[in-house]
Formats: structure tokens, C-alpha cells, sequence
């Protein structure tokens, strides 16, 4: 039988932990190879919550590959004092943070990189699929994802560091409060916030887009 | 009688089932008489639903995980 079957959402995450301390513990006496195991834990989260932030997926791979290297070369420093995935998703997010600080400077997005490509006979190099059959469902969904990553990059990073760990990667309250060392009401403050602001733009886009439908 | 601007207030937590029974029960009263606040709620509700569905799925591709690997064993064998 599945052990994960068996458990509740509680049991199973306090499995989660047991094991987890587990590693940490054999990593911290020098035991190497179990590693590869936290790598195989943590890299998809890592990369998910940077990519998120920075939006840029070369940033996303950086801050994976840092924060990646920071456990193996300082997990002699984690004293235990929370858990050790809120260490590791604060070493995340302030790798993520100085990508976006050195990027800052250069704000401007490259049109070039987003023009078509031609090989040297002119041809497309891209494969150009007709979507004119779908224009209608594709071009929604496109448009709402669009719409709701530019509504959260505008996000003040306050709102929007509560906002990716409590509604997007589905961390508990109290987690993102460890992870972000803030109390309880200042991460619900936060999250409320930013699902407001979130509301409000989405508000406009679907309100002009269910008023081009009637017409 | 709880007014709108209570109404949304309490959301976060009532959505999130902390709020005391009769303070729930107050939401529950303006809601049945508040056409605006159901709209909000509803909208609400909906904005995190869809942002989750559209930002959850970042996947890290397998060409960046293989590289990792590399990087992370070459670093390893340093030490």
C-alpha cells in the first residue's frame, strides 16, 4: 500500500519534515551524498518561485544554481532555527531579489529578441502554426495569462513575495509568515492587498472583454 | 448589520474559515442582501483561482535541471 495513501495533509507533511531534518542532519556530519536527494527536493520549487520573480528564465536558472550551491557549501550554517525549506526559500528569494536589483539598471525589453528569425534564404526559422481557426479561445487564455503576470510584476515586492508563496506555490499562513519572518496579520494584510489590487485589474480586462462580446 | 466596506474587510478570513461564528453569520446576512459584495466575493475568489492556475505551472525545463546536475557535480568534486 502507498504510504502517502494512508496519511492526512497534517501526517503527511509532518513525514515530509522528519525526513527532511533527516538529510539535513546527515549533510551537516559531512555525508555528501544524500545531496542529491535535497537537490531532487528542492530544484522545481526553487526554480518555480524565482522564475515567478524575476520572470527571466537565465535569472531563474542562476538563482537555482546559487541558492542550489549556498546549502552545499553552507548548510554548516543552518542552525535549525525554522524549517529548514523557509531557510531555503529565504536564500531564494534574495538571490531572486539581486538578479532584479542588477537588472534594474536596464529596464528596457529587447523587441529584437521577439522579431521573427530568417535563415539566410529568408525563410522563417520558426515553425508557424495557423491558429486563425482558434483565435477566439486562444487569444483569451493567452491574453488572460498575459494579463494577470503583468497585473503581478506591478505588484509593490512587498504584496507580491506573500502572493507567490501563500496563493500561487500554496504555502500556509504561518509558513510565509517563517519564511518572510513577518507576523500573521502582516501576511494576511499583505496577501489581501495584492489579491485586491490583483482583482482590480483583472476587473478592467474581463469587463472590457465581456463589453467587446456584447457588442 | 455589517456594512460593505466591513464586508470586504473580513473576506481574507472568511474565506479562510476564521471567523467567529457570529461575525460569519453577520457576513452571510449582508450578502444575502447585497447583490455588489456576492459580485466581489465572487471576483475575488476567481482572481486567486486564476492566478494560481496560470502561475503554478512554471515547469523548469529539462535542459536547465541537466545542466544543474553538471554544474552541482562539478562543484561537488572541488571540495
Amino acid at each position: 500500500m502507498d504510504l502517502k495513501m494512508a496519511l492526512d495533509p497534517k501526517e503527511e507533511k509532518a513525514a515530509e519534515k522528519a525526513i527532511e531534518d533527516e538529510l539535513v542532519r546527515k549533510l551537516q556530519a559531512g555525508n555528501m551524498e544524500v545531496f542529491d536527494q535535497l537537490v531532487e527536493r528542492f530544484q522545481k520549487k526553487i526554480y518555480a518561485l524565482s522564475f515567478n520573480l524575476t520572470r527571466n528564465q537565465m535569472d531563474a536558472q542562476d538563482v537555482t544554481q546559487d541558492v542550489l550551491l549556498t546549502l552545499f557549501r553552507k548548510i554548516h550554517t543552518f542552525q535549525g532555527k525554522s524549517a529548514f525549506s523557509s531557510w531555503v526559500y529565504r536564500i531564494t528569494l534574495n538571490a531572486s531579489y539581486m538578479k532584479l536589483r542588477s537588472r534594474k539598471k536596464d529596464q528596457s525589453v529587447s523587441i529584437d529578441e521577439l522579431l521573427p528569425t530568417f535563415n539566410k534564404a529568408g525563410f522563417q526559422q520558426e515553425k508557424v502554426q495557423d491558429w486563425s481557426e482558434n483565435t477566439e479561445s486562444l487569444l483569451f487564455a493567452n491574453e488572460t495569462r498575459g494579463i494577470i503576470q503583468k497585473a503581478v510584476d506591478q505588484l509593490p515586492e512587498k504584496e507580491k513575495v506573500v502572493f507567490l508563496l501563500r496563493d500561487v506555490e500554496g504555502f500556509s499562513t504561518e509558513k510565509v509568515g517563517e519564511i518572510l519572518e513577518l507576523t500573521i496579520p502582516a501576511v494576511k494584510s499583505r496577501l489581501h492587498r495584492a489579491r485586491l489590487f490583483l482583482r482590480k485589474k483583472l476587473s478592467s480586462f474581463f469587463e472590457e472583454y465581456r463589453s467587446g462580446e456584447d457588442k | 448589520m455589517i456594512c460593505c466596506k466591513e464586508c470586504l474587510d473580513l473576506l481574507y478570513d472568511y474565506l479562510d474559515d476564521q471567523l467567529a461564528p457570529e461575525v460569519h453569520a453577520n457576513l452571510e446576512e449582508h450578502f444575502q442582501d447585497c447583490p455588489p459584495c456576492v459580485a466581489f466575493l465572487n471576483t475575488y475568489k476567481t482572481t486567486t483561482n486564476l492566478c494560481r492556475e496560470n502561475l503554478s505551472k512554471i515547469e523548469m525545463p529539462t535542459a536547465v535541471q541537466s545542466k544543474l546536475l553538471e554544474f552541482l557535480k562539478r562543484e561537488q568534486s572541488k571540495d
